[in-house]
């Protein structure tokens, strides 16, 4: 396979060729492949696995659109390669990150040193809506907030990785990172053998391992669960999944309830004890009592059964605020403040738009830069600045001035290309990374990740609200 | 002073209703201005009571009823000892604002200072403080005390004007409300000024057998204010009073959001209706509160959970 | 088990059951409709098909064409086949990790393929026969796909639960309707002169072959209730729906081991030893009417039975256990 498939400048980074003409070598087999099978053999198998996707109804749900909400993740055939020694140093710095986050997240709702020592300012932290007052003082089990995290890298022009965003709540997607496994294993079965690609296969056992050293009572074996806001959520396939792989019951808020501080559930063969509970729902909506009090998906009094140390839940509440957007500029110093060791894993210059100088110079290149809203995920509220219009600009050069702490700006990135199939031709995508992180008893890292692709040409959305797609992705 | 704080309140649903999960911030406070030496609390139904405290030292009381009940009871019994406040300079000396900002850059006041559900900016507030030209140019003990008495003279004392989840636009607009929306308006105003202020919920014992104050204002809500040199002070805006051995604290917060005496979630689809009892007495002199006990109604902090599993049983 | 889960699964079975139910009756109503050509006696056929089905009546002067589409294509419509079938699969969706994969897929595309239909595809195209059979099949391959993928499990059992408890009580007021208006035929109890409406209420219960075969072709009015209402054999039987209740109920209470379950018990054992009991001669001489009343009444009663012990119990009853 040559590489003219695509229009890609010097700076951009090709997740095939790097910055060569020429496949780099860990890609030529999958290149020979693809270029020795005829065109019509290779979108044969692209409908093949299309129509697998189908028929297991791995499915996600569009906010916003009324009829036909059910869309499939669309699915590119040609894998992405990571090396073993890129992955080491990916798995280190996310080691190290999540370590610091934790540090981080216990502190903030403890002494507060970080914000007393002036690292991080009060103010960030006070003024975070997924700040939870609630959860100052509480102890959380074995000290672990953040026990399931997505954390999105890109490769930026130099090849190396850079953490793009830290995912802390409820981080989805891992499910089709299984899927596209599956399916790659029956499409390429004998390229994906010689490759010695490392598994992944084991996630959905780490995951419940993960979720039973949270458990508040180690006298016997715990009753863990998955709570889904239900069938409407757009992650739904993905819960229903994971609660498959670890053989635990899917629950939503009404089959739960709170009796003198216990949770339990609610069976045909009557009530049943509750001690881990794996959340999929967000802080607000997780207790009627203590957050939102029109959440009809909750468990009313879950938040006192949790601070009685009664039941479990991962996340902990309150963890969003360490993947706020605008926090995200520190999490360098976080690192260094907590683990006193410079950052293994690069981050994407920010500007945070409370500082006069930096927002001035922002509003000034709205056309150059990456503006996001600081609480929204899943490329929602979001400005493309080369890719936008006056008008979009204008939108946000007012929404700016609003209220500045609730946006940030990054230079747009020269984010990654790989080679995809799309509409019967080979040609280049941006594309970025999500690996998937357990924190137990320790922490823990499926080889891999979910690669997300920007389908549309040129575009740098991956997310799949928006027009993305994803591949397999495999680590030697 | 001592007092004896009875307090009973009455929630009564029009049908059955099941799975009642309830919290109560109704302990009066144990702080430097007073002790709560006594707390009893009963429930009918019976029901097994937690306890903790929340993020701002209020003692919440917890409990679920789980089966089918048409009226809840909580009958609350406490003493209390209110010490001699503490006596007010009639001012204090200018410089204080910087001190004041001096100490908000080292302490953590942030709760109370950034705007929070109810004390927030809005347009009538910002009216608001024109006309009341507060602004720095006076110490602030001196400004405290005069937005304290704007209430009063500007402002009409009239119960059910305004809801228990009316913003404070509502009362500024009419120009009355009760104590809570008073202290919510106020505490929106004290923190424009940068001074970290919150809310208090409580009693307030009446001297006089004065029978112009109703039962109901034996709950009452205040505020309290932070300077230097003095702490935390108490204004009582409804009442235009200093806060003094007559106000029981039971619970502080951002503003009312924080400290309702009662919050909870029942199953079923009813009407629901509160009706709540005050008796406050002094305990040495036994000396009768001014107003009789009589239950005064208004609307409730409750949701209303919908049965799920029985709607479901509906489909046919 | 979770409690909703069985709500959903019993569910799921009751509206594809029902899906069924209504296209094989319409299926036999149009067929028959098509050698009668008085209105009025179309009319009454077609206002019988209407109560049989719970449905509700439809504007004077209503066509054929016009009842199809309301009980077969109105999504809004609360007896039709698109609204029952959007039912099953939204109960599935709900659940879709506790049935097979098999039956999620095939339950998914039965309903994408039949709600893409139009009235006027199969009403032009004269192919309502081979639409309603789509969905007979369909829904009995479900059934069949369940019974060959699930293991006999609590999610098995209440799958059963549903199925019977829908057969029996829709079956016990479609007879109602049914043999009420046969009786008023001057012919009654002759079978002879009404010859097709009695062949088609065997039909609509799929049940014409089955009663050659015991009773030979000669039909007998009696014999055909009897055959109905009482045989132990036949799955359509109403009798055969309530055994079939009873069994899973039974297993039901032995895999959760609920104390609380003895008044739901005697109320289905007395209900199938009335079936079992019965002589079709007592049952016609008492009133037919009754006696199918009274199964739908008991029916009813112990389907609030199911609600009340298993899945919508009082939580103080479940925590003092």
């Amino acid at each position: 396979m040559e590489k003219d498939y695509g229009d890609i400048t010097s700076v951009i980074y090709d997740e095939m060729y790097g910055k060569s003409d020429e496949p780099l070598a860990h890609y030529r087999a999958v290149s020979e492949t693809i270029s020795n099978m005829p065109h019509e053999e290779l979108l044969q198998r692209q409908q093949a696995a299309d129509l697998s996707f189908l028929h297991q109804g791995i499915t996600f749900t569009v906010y916003g659109r009324e009829e036909g909400t059910e869309k499939i993740f669309p699915y590119d055939l040609i894998p992405r390669i990571i090396t073993g020694d890129e992955w080491n140093t990916i798995e280190r710095g996310l080691k190290q990150r999540i370590t610091a986050l934790n540090h981080f997240l216990h502190d903030i709702y403890h002494e507060g040193k970080i914000l007393n020592d002036g690292i991080v300012p009060h103010e960030l932290v006070f003024t975070c809506k997924y700040y939870r007052r609630e959860m100052r003082g509480v102890d959380v089990p074995k000290g672990i907030y953040i026990s399931v995290v997505g954390t999105d890298l890109v490769r930026i022009s130099d090849g190396s990785f850079a953490v793009l965003e830290d995912n802390l709540r409820v981080p989805s997607g891992v499910s089709y990172m299984l899927a596209n496994r599956q399916v790659m294993k029956r499409v390429f079965p004998r390229l994906f053998g010689n490759y010695g690609v490392r598994p992944i296969e084991n996630y959905g056992q780490q995951l419940l391992t993960t979720l039973r050293a949270l458990a508040p009572r180690e006298d016997r074996e715990p009753n863990i669960v998955l709570l889904t806001p239900g069938v409407f959520n757009s992650a739904y396939f993905e819960h229903t999944f994971l609660a498959r792989q670890m053989g635990i019951e899917l629950v939503e808020g009404r089959d739960l309830l709170v009796h003198d501080n216990v949770v339990y559930m609610r069976t045909t063969a009557g009530l049943r004890r509750v001690d881990v509970i794996y959340r999929r729902l967000d802080d607000d909506f997780i207790d009627p009592l203590a957050f939102r009090p029109d959440s009809q998906l909750g468990v009313p009094g879950l938040f006192n059964a949790y601070r009685s140390g009664n039941v479990a839940l991962a996340n902990a509440i309150g963890t969003g605020i360490a993947d706020d957007k605008a926090l995200y500029a520190y999490v360098p110093k976080i690192i260094k403040y907590y683990l006193d060791e410079e950052p293994i894993l690069q981050n994407i210059q920010t500007y945070l738009l409370d500082d006069d100088s930096n927002r001035k110079y922002v509003l000034e290149n709205l056309d150059k830069l990456v503006v996001k809203a600081v609480g929204e995920s899943g490329g929602y509220g979001m400005l493309i600045g080369p890719h936008s219009t006056r008008e979009e600009q204008a939108k946000f050069k007012d929404l700016i001035n609003e209220n500045p702490r609730n946006y940030i700006a990054q230079p747009t990135l020269a984010l990654s290309t790989a080679p995809c199939l799309i509409e019967n031709e080979i040609t280049s995508r941006h594309v970025d990374l999500r690996p998937y992180i357990l924190y137990g008893d320790e922490i823990s890292i499926v080889a891999g990740g979910l690669t997300r692709v920007a389908l549309k040409k040129g575009s740098l959305v991956v997310n799949s609200s928006q027009g993305g797609g994803s591949k397999d992705t495999w680590v030697l | 002073m001592h007092f004896e704080i009875f307090h009973l309140t009455r929630f009564e649903y029009s049908n059955s209703v099941t799975e009642s999960v309830m919290e109560l911030r109704m302990q009066p406070l144990t702080n430097e201005n007073q002790h709560c030496t006594s707390f009893s609390l009963q429930l009918s139904p019976s029901a097994r009571i937690f306890e903790f405290v929340d993020q701002f030292g209020n003692i919440v009381q917890h409990f679920d009823i789980p089966e089918k009940h048409s009226k809840l009871e909580i009958t609350t019994k406490s003493f209390v000892e209110v010490n001699e406040p503490q006596k007010l300079p009639e001012s204090l000396p200018l410089e204080s604002w910087k001190q004041l900002d001096e100490e908000i850059e080292k302490g953590d006041f942030w709760e109370f200072l950034l705007p929070s559900q109810f004390a927030h900016p809005t347009q009538p507030l910002t009216d608001l403080q024109k006309e009341l030209n507060a602004t720095r140019e006076k110490d602030p003990l001196t400004l405290l005390r005069e937005i304290n008495s704007f209430f009063k003279a500007n402002f009409e004392y009239a119960p059910e004007t305004t809801e228990v989840d009316s913003p404070i636009d509502v009362a500024i607009k009419q120009r009355s409300g009760v104590c809570q929306d008073f202290a919510n308006i106020m505490i929106a105003l004290v923190r424009g000024l940068k001074i970290p202020c919150r809310y208090v919920s409580g009693y307030l014992f009446h001297r006089t057998n004065d029978r112009s104050h109703i039962a109901q204002d034996a709950t009452h809500a205040w505020v309290e204010a932070y300077l230097p040199t003095l702490g935390w002070v108490g204004f009582d805006p409804t009442n235009d009073l200093i806060v003094g051995d007559r106000h029981i604290s039971v619970a502080v917060g951002r503003d009312y959001t924080d400290v309702p005496p009662t919050r909870g979630v029942f199953k079923g689809n009813v009407e629901s209706q509160l009706s709540v009892a005050v008796r406050v007495r002094q305990a040495e002199t036994d000396e009768i509160e001014s107003s009789e006990l009589h239950a005064i109604r208004r609307k409730g902090f409750t949701v209303t959970m919908k049965p799920k599993i029985q709607e479901a049983a509906q489909q046919q | 088990m979770l409690s909703r889960v069985a709500d959903n699964l019993y569910w799921l079975s009751r509206y594809l059951e029902r899906a069924e139910h209504t296209a094989r009756v319409l299926d036999l109503t149009l067929n028959l409709l098509l050698e009668q050509h008085s209105d009025e006696q179309m009319r009454a056929r077609m206002n019988r098909v209407l109560e049989g089905l719970f449905a509700e009546d439809l504007p004077e002067n209503s066509s054929l064409y016009d009842m199809t589409n309301a009980l077969a294509f109105d999504q809004k419509n609360f007896a039709s086949i698109n609204f029952c079938l959007a039912k099953a699969r939204e109960n599935a969706r709900q659940i879709r990790e506790q049935i097979s994969s098999e039956m999620w897929e095939h339950l998914n595309a039965l309903y994408l393929d039949v709600t893409k239909i139009s009235i006027d595809d199969v009403w032009q195209n004269q192919t309502t026969h081979q639409y309603f059979r789509k969905v007979k099949e369909g829904a009995q391959l479900f059934q069949g796909l369940a019974a060959s993928t699930m293991s006999r499990n609590e999610c098995w059992q209440f799958l059963q639960l549903g199925r019977y408890i829908e057969r029996a009580t829709y079956n016990a007021h479609f007879l109602d309707v049914q043999v009420a208006e046969l009786q008023k035929s001057e012919h009654y109890p002759v079978v002879a002169k009404d010859f097709m409406s009695w062949v088609g209420l065997l039909k609509c219960f799929t049940a014409f072959e089955a009663y050659c075969k015991v009773y030979t072709a000669d039909l007998k009015s009696d014999r055909i209730i009897e055959f109905l209402l009482l045989n132990a054999e036949f799955p359509h039987s109403i009798r055969f729906s309530v055994d079939k209740m009873e069994q899973s109920l039974n297993a039901i209470e032995e895999m959760t081991e609920v104390k609380r379950s003895a008044k739901l018990k005697r109320m289905v054992g007395k209900l199938r030893s009335d079936l079992k009991f019965s002589q079709i001669e007592e049952v016609l001489e008492a009133g037919l009417a009754n006696f199918l009343e009274g199964i739908q009444k008991q029916n009813d009663r112990i389907h609030q039975g199911i609600y009340d012990v298993y899945i919508s119990y009082p939580i103080d009853q479940a925590i003092a256990q």
